[in-house]
């Protein structure tokens, strides 16, 4: 071994590790351990770098199988209201206009970057196709804001549509063609604040259109999520958020 | 505003014409067609995985769709320093589909990784590129089959399957550490194989 592959203390510890970890096999807590180690220890960044390839090769194993052609319909309506919203937002955002596409390739298109970051938030909000304003949603007003929200769970939730209300410290949930929630359950509105756990509020509802009135004050949330619930709710989330929006 | 012309048949040869690498920073700023052009490249290559390791139409149409619309939204930060395109596309694929297979409630241990890599090909050939992928899939199957049985096994169990390696212990009742080692010892013999063979992932 090469002195720049040097192994660095309690190194002994992670020694066979390097294969699950490329393979995906580490349960999340070891995972995170181990890339702490990583930061610290050459001889282990040197093993991943060296053993990927072998990693990366597994997928090209695989049988092919004919992809449904009707998937890249969905795909793309999905990335072109995305990329419209993003070019409707460059121009508001006084974005020189854009250069023409380049053929050589090393070429750089960092100007934009920043365009298409204050973009995100809005481009989340196409997704579902929501539009409560016809103006920049984001912008405090005297009827409140409108914050896009994402309706994740594609397939249960097609065509479902979302967005949280915001003015001063209350929010109002506004949806559209929610499915229904599976038997027995109700949707239940969370608040996430930093470095905390999603609080539950008292906000349950099974309605497919309408706007819900979110119980509890938004300060310092920065995600306001919908998950479906037991009925009565629960005081910690039991499934995966079907709405995330983020009001601040 | 500026404007720019919405998909046209005529932008797209010269956008074919392009390697990977230049469609991700036009992708990147947002260029929907430059987008189209990447996923016909790998979607073939990342549905077969999917349905690989769920091993059911909805959930691999699922997890292509929701990996190709991350690849549109964070191409900026495709790392070319850690391999190929394709290789960070498949990888966004492995992620998702292995979050999907954890996510769900029961824990089948009959799940499609058991059975093996060798399966039919449900594809005819019709194209040179369909025939190129088969070589391809083919070389590497034959890697795996080369490796002594009890490291092609905790390979496929983790990677197709997406089990942790406590739970493929657990399964086949040998220590964790025996596990890693397995893992590990199969992965560098798959990395010594994989030059002869001419496969760049």
């Amino acid at each position: 071994m090469s002195a720049a592959f040097e192994p660095s203390a309690g190194h002994a510890e992670w020694a066979d590790a390097v294969g699950s970890y490329l393979l995906g096999a580490m349960p999340d807590a070891e995972q995170e351990d181990f890339e702490r180690h990583l930061a610290d220890c050459p001889a282990c960044r040197h093993d991943v770098a060296e053993l990927r390839p072998a990693v990366q090769a597994l997928p090209v194993a695989v049988s092919p199988v004919p992809t449904p052609p009707e998937l890249k319909d969905r795909i793309m309506t999905v990335v072109q209201s995305e990329a419209e919203l993003l070019r409707a937002a460059a121009g508001r955002a006084d974005v020189p206009p854009e250069p023409r596409r380049p053929r050589l390739p090393g070429f750089s298109l960092r100007p934009v970057a920043a365009a298409l970051g204050a973009a995100a938030l809005l481009a989340i909000g196409v997704v579902t196709g929501i539009a409560l304003r016809d103006d920049d949603g984001d912008r405090p007003a005297g009827n409140g804001r409108v914050v896009a929200a994402q309706v994740a769970a594609p397939a249960a939730a097609e065509g479902a549509r979302a967005a949280v209300r915001v003015r001063g410290q209350r929010g109002t949930l506004s949806v559209s063609d929610m499915p229904d929630p599976p038997d027995g359950r109700v949707y239940q509105v969370w608040l996430k604040r930093p470095g905390r756990a999603p609080e539950p509020t008292t906000t349950l509802f099974i309605a497919r259109s309408g706007d819900i009135p979110i119980a509890g004050e938004l300060r310092g949330v920065e995600r306001v999520l919908v998950t479906a619930e037991p009925r009565g709710g629960s005081r910690r989330p039991s499934s995966t958020p079907i709405i995330v929006s983020r009001p601040v | 505003m500026p404007t720019r012309s919405s998909l046209t048949s005529s932008s797209q040869p010269e956008l074919r014409s392009l390697a990977d690498e230049d469609l991700m920073q036009l992708m990147g700023r947002g260029d929907a067609c430059a987008f189209e052009v990447v996923y016909e490249r790998h979607s073939g290559a990342a549905y077969s995985l999917a349905y690989r390791m769920c091993g059911a139409r909805p959930q691999a149409e699922d997890v292509v769709q929701e990996a190709f619309v991350s690849i549109w939204r964070s191409g900026a930060r495709y790392d070319r320093a850690r391999g190929s395109v394709r290789s960070w596309v498949l990888g966004i694929v492995h992620n998702r589909a292995i979050d999907g297979l954890r996510r769900s409630l029961v824990h089948d241990k009959r799940r499609a990784s058991d059975e093996g890599i060798e399966e039919r090909f449900e594809a005819t050939e019709r194209t040179e590129v369909e025939a190129a992928r088969r070589e391809e899939a083919l070389a590497i199957q034959g890697i795996l089959a080369g490796l002594p049985p009890d490291q092609s096994r905790v390979i496929q169990l983790a990677y197709f399957g997406g089990f942790t390696h406590s739970e493929i212990a657990e399964m086949l009742e040998t220590p964790i550490g025996t596990i890693k080692g397995r893992m590990r010892l199969g992965l560098e013999k798959m990395r010594l194989h994989l030059a002869p063979a001419g496969v760049t992932p």
